[in-house]
């Protein structure tokens, strides 16, 4: 048996084997790095997509914390009937709460500024209001913070009440390469209601928004006459309105946010000034103005009725029978005779007057002054609901500034005066006859005076200055907000 | 007989042939390092010039990082806008203009201010085509005529006259060597405003202006976007009689340099510009 033989292998075969080897190793490598290379490509575009997404998504977000400092600004300072008391840290962590952010992102307060007040008349003082501009370093400029505000911030002086910030950090578990610092800065401007010319207002607590802008006939506004009404998205209700963005949600129309104060504006500041806390603030300041027209005491009117608010549901002062109380005060500018009033804007002296018709039953007529003066307020409050309107009748023209609140009443204008100041029509009132008017006039959306009652409103910029130290105001706030 | 070969070597390498090849691994592996890094820095890629400028065929990475370096900055002079006017598009107005496409301002438009919308009421202009009425004598010289649906111009704008960035995107259709093509520009010049009076910016690369800009074409036929790039105008309301002209915020979309836009009729998903935005004229 022979031994088993190995069989011999060639030398070349054996080199060629070899180099096959090899031929295959580096075509396994070339295709290796040119995947390595496609792949390399696909992840740079995906990480630069990624991070301009990231970059996009966080701009949103800030944007959303400023949001969220803007509420809870506003919902302790505006000018409503209801506020928080809470501190704003508590208003702006209460709402962060309710904040859904991506897994492993948390965003909390850091520090933050306290609010300041917002005072206005009769309640404080108010800050001095000056004409703001757009590009300015005193007073401050407004550009930057935004068109709507600044369109509502520019009709008139204004007064800002500074610049406010708010430092936010966020941290994420899952990328701590993405952890910033959010910084919020408010502007808070107190803007005299009376700066917009005309304001059809909506009452949506305890009254409704017009679903549809009143109509307005020829000559109504004149030249430069700034107006605001806010009305529905829904075309079905306003014609004026498209579908292109609307979209209720739940049956619920969703005003778009950027005109959250326009709604400041023309919706919660009239639910608070027909609202008891500033009607109350404004008779209880009649009640104690210092009128020089009150009687003197004497033996025989020891304790005269003192101020400057007339009820019709009291007699008037009777010079022949003293001490009849109780009895309505004698007013400087103003003279009774039975349920009758007449007032003289020339000779009023008193910041406010105050005349309250608890029974429908009062009559008002109301002289103008021709010689100006100084600015002065005139309620006139009709609690009597259905029982009867409160007559007041316009004579004369009258270039004293005043701001003439007028509730429940039936006004008339004879001989078309031209009057100067801000007229504010409560819902039920209602007016008639022609009047030029220079200076503010607002009146019920829902309810609109203007198909019967010709007035044609002027911008006046003397008039605005003049009565924003006693106008009401509204509290705009406008935040932007910067990551670090 | 001696066996030629020892089960030991059997199917191995010798010593030198293991060097060798260590060698020529080494010298393989440096070569296609280079190459692919070269390739990413200095790739070969499809351009053509038109009106003077170089165009790269898309996809693009090169183009796509200028993109996001643009449109970076671009979404910053938006969120410090105070309001942003979009000229051109669909709809820049329901029923004055209501298919378009719209005149953009033209590509020669320098203008660092809004010269008639300084003095004026801010309640008048609520919108893009307010703000083109109340500047129409600045303007109507810069208007396009015959606009292609994709051009547009943004302006950005702080108070009612700076102009703080101009914006343009336009398509061309050429053809060049031989193949119909669409080409798209995208042109991103900001101004700062800091120190009162407008300056410039210009580009971190180049040190010249514009401050940013990519261009990017395709073959005709593959220019199909399930969203065309473009300008639509959407709208909440016009009310002449209180002056309630609102413009809600555009859709705008630019061309996508790392998008090859031509739809393949079978694929389940259409291609679509990441670069998308939905611009609110008022702030």
């Amino acid at each position: 048996m022979k031994p088993p033989q190995t069989i011999p292998v060639a030398p070349r075969l054996r080199d060629n084997r070899g180099m096959a080897s090899i031929a295959v190793f580096l075509f396994a490598m070339v295709a290796v790095f040119i995947l390595m290379a496609n792949f390399k490509l696909n992840y740079a575009v995906s990480m630069s997509g990624d991070a301009f997404d990231t970059f996009n998504s966080q701009t949103v977000e800030k944007d959303g914390i400023a949001q969220i400092v803007k509420e809870s600004i506003l919902a302790i300072g505006e000018t409503a009937p209801i506020v928080s008391s809470n501190p704003i840290q508590t208003e702006i962590q209460n709402r962060l709460a309710s904040m859904t952010f991506p897994a492993g992102v948390s965003v909390a307060l850091a520090s933050a500024d306290t609010l300041p007040a917002n005072p206005f008349f009769p309640f404080a003082t108010p800050v001095a209001a000056v004409q703001p501009a757009y590009f300015s370093s005193s007073p401050r400029g407004v550009a930057g913070m935004g068109s709507l505000f600044t369109s509502l911030a520019i009709q008139g002086a204004a007064a800002d009440l500074g610049r406010y910030t708010y430092t936010f950090t966020r941290s994420s578990t899952l990328a701590p390469g993405e952890n910033w610092t959010y910084t919020v800065n408010a502007d808070l401007f107190s803007v005299p209601l009376t700066n917009i010319d005309v304001v059809a207002y909506g009452l949506p607590a305890s009254g409704s928004i017009p679903s549809q802008a009143p109509s307005v006939p020829v000559g109504t506004f004149g030249s430069g006459v700034s107006t605001l009404v806010v009305t529905s998205n829904n075309p079905a209700n306003d014609p004026t309105a498209y579908p292109d963005l609307y979209a209720p949600q739940a049956g619920t129309e969703v005003l778009p946010y950027q005109y959250r104060n326009e709604a400041s504006f023309a919706w919660n500041a009239y639910e608070y000034i027909w609202n008891r806390t500033y009607q109350d603030g404004l008779l209880n300041t009649a009640e104690s103005e210092p009128d020089p027209g009150n009687q003197a005491s004497s033996g025989s009117d020891p304790t005269p009725p003192k101020g400057a608010l007339y009820d019709f549901s009291l007699p008037a002062f009777d010079p022949a029978n003293p001490g009849n109380y109780p009895c309505n005060p004698t007013i400087a500018g103003v003279t009774s005779s039975g349920n009758s009033l007449t007032i003289d804007c020339s000779q009023v002296q008193s910041q406010v007057i105050a005349i309250v018709d608890s029974e429908g039953i009062g009559s008002v007529t109301i002289d103008g002054s021709a010689g100006g003066g100084n600015p002065f307020i005139l309620l006139i409050r009709n609690t009597a609901g259905g029982l009867g309107q409160t007559q007041v009748s316009f004579a004369g023209d009258n270039s004293r500034p005043a701001i003439f609140y007028l509730e429940n009443s039936n006004v008339g204008f004879s001989g078309d005066p031209q009057v100067q100041g801000a007229l504010f029509f409560d819902p039920t009132t209602v007016a008639s006859g022609a009047v030029t008017w220079y200076g503010h006039f607002s009146f019920y959306g829902s309810a609109s005076p203007l198909d019967t009652f010709p007035i044609s409103v002027n911008d006046s910029p003397t008039v605005k200055d003049a009565l924003a130290p006693l106008a009401p105001r509204v509290l705009l706030v406008s935040t932007t907000s910067t990551r670090q | 007989m001696k066996p030629i070969s020892s089960p030991g070597r059997r199917g191995g390498f010798s010593l030198i042939e293991g060097i060798g090849g260590l060698i020529l691994f080494t010298i393989t592996m440096a070569a296609l390092t280079y190459g692919s890094a070269s390739l990413f820095k200095f790739q070969s890629h499809p351009q053509v010039v038109y009106n003077g400028n170089t165009y790269s065929l898309a996809p693009s990475f090169g183009d796509f990082r200028q993109a996001v370096d643009l449109h970076t900055q671009f979404t910053q002079s938006v969120d410090q806008a105070d309001s942003v006017l979009v000229f051109g598009g669909q709809r820049s107005h329901p029923t004055l203009d209501p298919n378009g496409p719209s005149s953009a301002l033209s590509e020669t438009f320098a203008d660092t201010t809004l010269n008639a919308s300084a003095e004026s009421d801010p309640f008048q202009g609520y919108s893009s085509w307010d703000q083109r009425e109340l500047n129409g004598i600045q303007l109507s010289s810069y208007l396009t005529s015959g606009a292609d649906p994709a051009d547009f111009t943004i302006l950005t704008v702080q108070g009612l006259s700076h102009i703080t960035s101009v914006t343009q995107q336009r398509r061309y259709t050429a053809t060049l060597n031989l193949q119909d093509s669409v080409l798209y520009e995208v042109i991103y010049q900001a101004f700062d405003w800091s120190s009162g009076s407008p300056v410039p910016v210009v580009n971190t690369v180049t040190g010249t202006t514009p401050t940013a800009f990519y261009r990017i074409y395709y073959s005709a036929n593959e220019d199909a976007w399930s969203q065309p790039p473009g300008a639509t105008h959407f709208w909440y309301r016009t009310d002449t009689v209180w002056d309630r002209d609102q413009e809600g915020p555009t859709r705008v979309i630019f061309a996508d340099p790392y998008v090859l836009a031509g739809q393949d009729p079978q694929a389940s998903v259409s291609s679509v510009s990441r670069f998308v935005y939905f611009l609110p004229q008022m702030r």
